[in-house]
Parts: C-alpha cells; structure tokens; sequence
C-alpha cells in the first residue's frame, strides 16, 4: 500500500467533496454524489484485511472532518468497509455494474446507520431517507468510472481477492 | 535504544479503530469539533477556492435596467426589518411615554466574516467562516446577511467558525408569526417549519417570519423567513403546517455579518 499517495488522494477527495462538488448538486435537496464513500469502497475491494481496516476507518475519519457530527461517518463507513473486504474474500466484484450495486448499497447502508449514530446526538431530519437514496444513487452512477483512474493513482493491478 | 517493531493483529486495529470511532462520537462536540475547525483552517485556502468556482459557476447574466433579484430581496428585507422596528419603538413610545430611550441596534456591532466551506440544502446547513475567538465571536451570536437572520454561531476555534443555519434540522429557534411567538425548526432542505400554531391566527403565503428579540443577543425583531407554504396539519386540522425558506439566497453568499450586541470595548 502506498500511505503517502493515499494521504494525498484522501486530502483531495476531501476537499473536493467540501467545495467543488457543489457544481454537481442536484434537486432542491442538493444531492450530489459521495466522493469518499466511493474511494472507502474502491479501498475495501482492493486493499486486504489490515489495510481495508486502516483505509475504511480513515476515510471515515476525514469525511467526518466536512460533516456536523465527528465519529459517526468513521463508525459506518468502518464497520461496512471492513465487512465489503471481508464479503470480497467470496465474492469477486469486478465487473461496472456489480461495483455501482455495492457501491449504491454500501452507501445506503453507511448513510442510514450515519443516521441513526447522529440521531444520538441531534433531532431527526424530515426526508433524511430521500437524500440518502438520492445521494446512493448518484454515487452509484459515478462511482465505477472513477475506479480506473484510482487504480492507476494507486499503483493497482487488479483488485485482489 | 533498539526500535522494536510491533505487529498488531487485524483483529486488534479494527477494535481499536471501533474504539476511537466512539470515543469522536461520545465525546463533547466542542472537543472534537476542534478538529474540524482545524481541517477547515489548514486547508482554508483550496476549500475557498473550491466554493469560489462553484460560486462563479452559477453568476447569472447581468441586468442592467432592472434591480437585481438579490438587491430587491436585500431592501424588501430592510423595508421589513425597519417596519418591525418602527412597531416596537412605536409600542415603547407607548408605555413609556415620556422616558428617553434609543435605537435599539445602535450599541450593536458587526463582525464581517467570509465563508470558507458552504454546506446548504441537504440535511446539513452549515457555514465556516474565517472568524473566530480573536475576533471576540461567541457561540450563540446570530449571523446576518442581506439583512436577515440566517443562523446562529454554534461552534467556534480561534480562528474560524462555523454557523448553524437555520434550515439546518437541528436548528431551533423561537420566531413571531402572526403576532405570536412560535418555535422554527429546520428542515434540512433549504426550508424551516413552524408547528403548534392554531388556525385561528391568519397565516398566509407571503407572510413575513421574524427572529424573537432576545435580550443582550439580538434587541429587536429582525426578519428571517417567509411563508412559502401554509396548509392545515394532516393530522391535527386545528393546526398550522407552515413551511418557512429563507429571504436571502445563503448558497450565493459569499460573506456574511455577526451580530454583537453591546460589545465591550477596550
């Protein structure tokens, strides 16, 4: 795994998703695709064990650093990053349409348990599950065809198994 | 002294890892919120660029003959706060009568702070802005822009800021409608609701919503919404479902106001 390449893309993909993918925000909710959530699912598919866990926590950890609430986007994006390397061990995800499934379903996943973390700490939001779909979705869309060019910046082959 | 390398099992990272992850999430949110005033610090400059390029991306053509949609929003809110104005001073010449008193923002001061990172319309709404503790912010204080409320500073470092606004789902705030004082919820969608209102008070579309005057934090009524939908509750029809958006345009912003009530000065 090469840290320092990932340290910069993490920054970027932070940054970014902050500021400029704005521009891409859609519908009067604002939905615009998940940026690190697609990098959290490339990693937990193309990194083993030790480095899946380190990647998915981190990832987490930074989206938490542009969101309202610290530790809840590092709990889910955690727990089902390392569970999708886990699950990858069986089951290869290679193809465009099955990585926009996972990557659809993982972020609807990571955003309602999100959710139900930040219910802890703050009031409910009214079509908080319309935003997490719509935003499920976009990242879906958008999602395989950013893998190419990661694993071009990383250095990786071919995900492993 | 020999470097001992130590190789800690999956297992054990993720635990960890887990550990920490709760620990961010229990802990007080003015303690780790530290680190999030600290990632907007240290990368202010490309996060400014990045919401600038959006910003510019969406400039509209420039009228020339006719006011611009932002400007006559910005005067129909001066117009409304100053009405408000006029009415409370009106009410104080009244019971007073006769006893000297002033302006009621004339004390007041305004912190005027640029936003680094915008985050509106989805379920968060919220604003960095490159303001903080040196320039005497303080939690609390209510954030102004084209003459409107627009939310409430409600963490806050040295340097930066950041701004609940009030369509922010976790914003509450008491308002007047309709002579009354209710409280504003946000929704999260760039919109704000107004619950436990009886039909027996006239609310229609178009109808102005204020902030409550709180003493020593805002002295006087100042406009924060509008009325964009009011229907009976589908549930209760003896109640209001009120829906509120902002007067001003908050993804457009590019700089906003803090209110400091009596600031003490040095």
């Amino acid at each position: 795994m090469r840290w320092i390449r990932f340290a910069v893309l993490i920054c970027l993909a932070t940054i970014l998703q902050a500021g400029l993918l704005n521009l891409f925000a859609v519908t009067k909710w604002s939905i615009k695709p998940d940026l690190l959530l697609i990098l959290m699912v490339f990693f937990a598919i193309s990194c083993t064990g030790r480095d899946a866990i380190i990647t998915s926590f981190t990832i987490g950890f930074a989206a938490d650093l542009i969101g309202s609430t610290m530790g809840t986007q590092m709990l889910s994006f955690g727990l089902l990053g390392v569970a999708l390397a886990n699950l990858h061990r069986i089951i290869a995800i290679r193809k465009m349409p099955h990585q926009a499934l996972v990557i659809f379903i993982i972020s609807f996943l990571a955003g309602v348990l999100c959710y139900f973390l930040t219910l802890l700490k703050s009031a409910s939001a009214p079509n908080a599950y319309a935003v997490i779909f719509g935003s499920s979705l976009y990242s879906a869309l958008l999602g395989p065809f950013l893998f190419l060019p990661l694993s071009w910046w990383m250095r990786i082959k071919k995900p492993k198994r | 002294m020999a470097w001992k390398q130590t190789k800690i099992s999956a297992k054990m990272l993720f635990v960890w890892f887990l550990l920490a992850g709760l620990i961010f999430l229990f802990a007080p949110q003015q303690l780790t919120g530290k680190f999030q005033s600290a990632f907007t610090h240290i990368f202010r400059l490309p996060l400014s660029i990045g919401r600038n390029i959006s910003l510019a991306s969406n400039i509209q053509q420039p009228l020339t003959d006719i006011v611009s949609r932002r400007e006559y929003n910005k005067l129909q809110n001066h117009i409304a706060n100053l009405t408000q104005l006029l009415e409370q001073e009106h009410k104080k010449n009244e019971q007073l009568s006769g006893l000297r008193s002033r302006f009621v923002l004339e004390g007041a001061s305004f912190v005027l702070a640029d936003i680094i990172t915008a985050s509106t319309g989805g379920l968060e709404s919220e604003l960095t802005i490159n303001r903080g503790e040196i320039d005497k912010i303080k939690s609390g204080q209510f954030v102004l822009a084209d003459n409107s409320v627009i939310g409430i500073v409600s963490n806050i470092s040295s340097r930066t800021a950041h701004v609940r606004l009030i369509t922010d789902y976790n914003s509450k705030i008491p308002v007047q409608i309709a002579k009354t004082s209710r409280i504003m919820q946000g929704c999260g969608n760039n919109s704000a609701m107004i619950n436990l209102l009886m039909t027996t008070h006239k609310v229609k579309k178009g109808d102005a919503v204020y902030i409550d005057k709180q003493p020593g934090i805002i002295d006087a009524p100042m406009i924060v919404g509008t009325v964009s939908e009011c229907k009976k509750d589908a549930q209760n029809p003896l109640l209001w479902d009120i829906t509120v958006e902002p007067v001003c345009q908050i993804d457009k912003l590019t700089s906003v106001a803090i209110l400091v009530m009596n600031p003490q000065k040095n």
